[in-house]
């Protein structure tokens, strides 16, 4: 089975945990990371490029020291070994320029408002990793049970 | 259950050892070393679509790529420089090539091109549409409707897409059922239900079928036709039944439902084009005898007509499903080395299979399949078990009053489809649990009762068909 990631990042500890928390679900056929800065999440990303592992979903806060969310975001969106990796931007204190560079620079495939409903936020993991999953061609058959079914319905095509 | 360490050691130990037993240890008369890495490689192959170490089609690779090591005339020098009476008979290298391009693998590549073009054009969800129309509202004829256009659907496009279409038109119609309402249970069911079913009635419905036809050459040949006249009446016999069962289980309590299927039929040039192929396919699939060409050759005609007009681009053969065709050819060289070298007819001598009685030799093989196809891949059952079957049913002349090797080695192929009463059986089953609405028992339930009943009905249409003439003595038409 391929090793697939889903990673989040924020500076603030127990948001982080929160996070990591409500994304319980998917522990036992994901890997989940925890990155504290944007740093740590690149270092991570180099990481797990070596090894060959997947990186399904990227969930970044977006006010960060050092280097923000959106930029950590467009980063991504621009590296090729990352093409395909949904991102997902959870934040409340967005101004109306970040969001501007978020669509159109990071090409955020989803965005949730802090405080977030956990329930929502799980839901729209779900969807974004069964896409990925489909997309990649992976054998979508050894993550069903976590996946999003109506999600599969519409992408499934062979 | 076994120690998750075994399915990687059982079939790489239990073929090493068949291949370094002498040649004597078998109680075969005259066995070859041919045959005997034969039965190695099937032992391989058994042990790997039954454990699953490696994703199934690898294993079909497997087969050819040790095929053509150890039993090939250009193999490694070791396997073919004994002496001919112990080595036995080697098979050419373009034989067992050309498992990957037999005329039952194009027919399936011409099937994989009409089903993309049709989803590529919107030809399927809008003849859905349409179709379903008339059904009305009452929860119990809509799901007949889903259920025969769903049939309908999986004998020309993979029962696994076809699932995924329709479940994905029944969504926001099951988020609309009350909690308590048990009638989704007999929505959600019965669109795998369908897609398994209806897959059995046309020669590419689904995989099984195709490895079938392998079996059934010279005079026991089966023309598209001919294969339709007696799948589609099953499958018409069975989805009622399955229909009838679903609403008996699970009656609907919500009194009106309402589809919404949005779109229209295209109508570009292109669209045109494919409509035209489709149906003109499909209706030189059912003429074969007016026009003399073998079900093999109309299938190229649409895989050269959307090539030209790229209706199928590049982009789109790299989506073609290799996978299966590859699966498919895994089983052919199965069965191509079992009756090449001679081993099929030396094990059936070997063994006295004549006195057992032909019936429960039909029976008990059926039983066998459908059991096995419950487990695992519905086309890993087929290829493992028809070789064997072809060649008992070939030798057995007790047979020939029920219809010989034909009525075996349909009531196998048939059964191979039935397995549905687990979410690992089938695609179209994992899907549907997914789901969320249906429960592991009742699928069971259903998938058990449809099983049972399928082999009766399989059991009395091929009886009947044997008492009338037309299956047995000699052809199908």
């Amino acid at each position: 089975m391929e090793k697939i990631n889903i990673i989040c990042v924020d500076d603030e500890r127990e948001v982080l945990d929160a996070v990591v928390h409500d994304l319980d679900y998917f522990r036992d056929l994901f890997n989940i990371e925890a990155c504290e800065s944007a740093f740590e999440c690149l270092e991570l990303l180099e990481e797990l490029d070596a090894q060959q592992e997947h990186v399904a979903v990227l969930i970044s806060d977006h006010v960060m020291p050092e280097k923000s969310g959106v930029e950590l975001l467009t980063e991504v969106a621009l590296d090729n070994r990352f093409l395909g990796t949904k991102k997902l931007l959870l934040t409340g204190l967005a101004t109306q320029a970040d969001t501007i560079k978020a669509i159109n620079n990071a090409k955020l495939d989803n965005f949730l408002e802090k405080v977030w409903d956990p329930q929502e936020l799980l839901q729209t993991v779900k969807e974004l990793l069964t896409e990925y999953i489909v997309e990649k061609g992976l054998d979508y058959e050894e993550y069903i049970e976590k996946l999003d079914a109506p999600t599969l319905y519409r992408l499934i095509k062979y | 259950m076994i120690k998750p360490y075994l399915k990687y050691i059982l079939p790489v130990i239990i073929p090493l050892i068949i291949l370094f037993l002498p040649t004597t240890g078998f109680g075969i008369e005259g066995l070859t070393l041919v045959e005997q890495r034969v039965i190695a490689i099937f032992f391989m192959a058994a042990l790997c679509w039954v454990l699953e170490p490696i994703p199934i089609y690898a294993t079909s690779v497997l087969i050819i790529v040790f095929e053509l090591l150890l039993i090939s005339d250009n193999g490694l020098w070791f396997a073919t420089n004994s002496p001919l009476e112990i080595q036995g008979h080697l098979l050419k290298q373009s034989t067992i090539m050309a498992t990957f391009a037999s005329p039952i693998i194009m027919l399936f590549l011409g099937g994989f091109f009409l089903a993309m073009a049709a989803t590529k054009f919107r030809l399927d969800i809008n003849l859905a549409r349409v179709l379903l129309r008339p059904f009305g509202h009452r929860p119990k004829y809509v799901m007949l409707g889903i259920m025969m256009i769903t049939a309908v659907f999986s004998m020309f496009m993979s029962n696994t897409a076809t699932t995924a279409m329709m479940l994905s038109i029944l969504t926001p119609v099951l988020a609309l059922f009350s909690k308590e309402d048990i009638g989704k249970v007999a929505f959600a069911l019965s669109v795998p239900v369908a897609a398994n079913i209806g897959g059995i009635a046309t020669p590419i419905g689904t995989p099984p079928n195709a490895v079938a036809l392998k079996y059934l050459v010279d005079q026991y040949s089966v023309s598209f036709a001919g294969w339709m006249a007696f799948g589609v009446p099953f499958v018409v016999v069975m989805l009622l039944i399955a229909w009838l069962l679903l609403n008996h289980l699970f009656p609907a309590d919500t009194k009106a439902i309402k589809l919404d299927i949005e779109g229209q039929f295209l109508k570009t040039p292109k669209a045109y084009l494919v409509y035209i192929t489709f149906a003109a396919t499909i209706l030189l699939w059912l003429l074969g005898a007016v026009h003399g060409m073998s079900s093999y050759v109309v299938a190229m005609l649409p895989v050269a007509i959307f090539s030209m007009f790229k209706i199928i681009t590049k982009e789109d053969l790299r989506n073609i499903s290799w996978d299966v065709l590859w699966l498919v050819s895994g089983g052919i060289a199965l069965g191509v080395a079992l009756d090449e070298s001679g081993l099929a007819s030396n094990v059936i001598n070997a063994v006295p299979f004549n006195s057992f009685h032909p019936l429960l030799l039909i029976a008990v093989a059926s039983l066998l399949c459908l059991l096995m196809a419950n487990f695992m891949s519905n086309t890993a059952t087929a290829n493992l078990l028809l070789p064997l079957v072809a060649a008992l049913g070939a030798s057995m002349h007790s047979l020939l009053p029920y219809g010989g090797q034909v009525v075996l080695i349909l009531a196998v192929t048939f059964s191979a489809s039935l397995g549905m009463s687990l979410p690992v059986s089938t695609p179209p089953n994992a899907l549907a649990y997914a789901s969320g609405h249906i429960k592991n028992t009742q699928m069971l339930k259903v998938g058990v009762i449809i099983g049972i009943i399928g082999l009766l009905v399989t059991f009395t249409m091929l009886f009947v068909l044997n008492q009338l003439g037309l299956v047995g003595g000699g052809n199908i038409y």
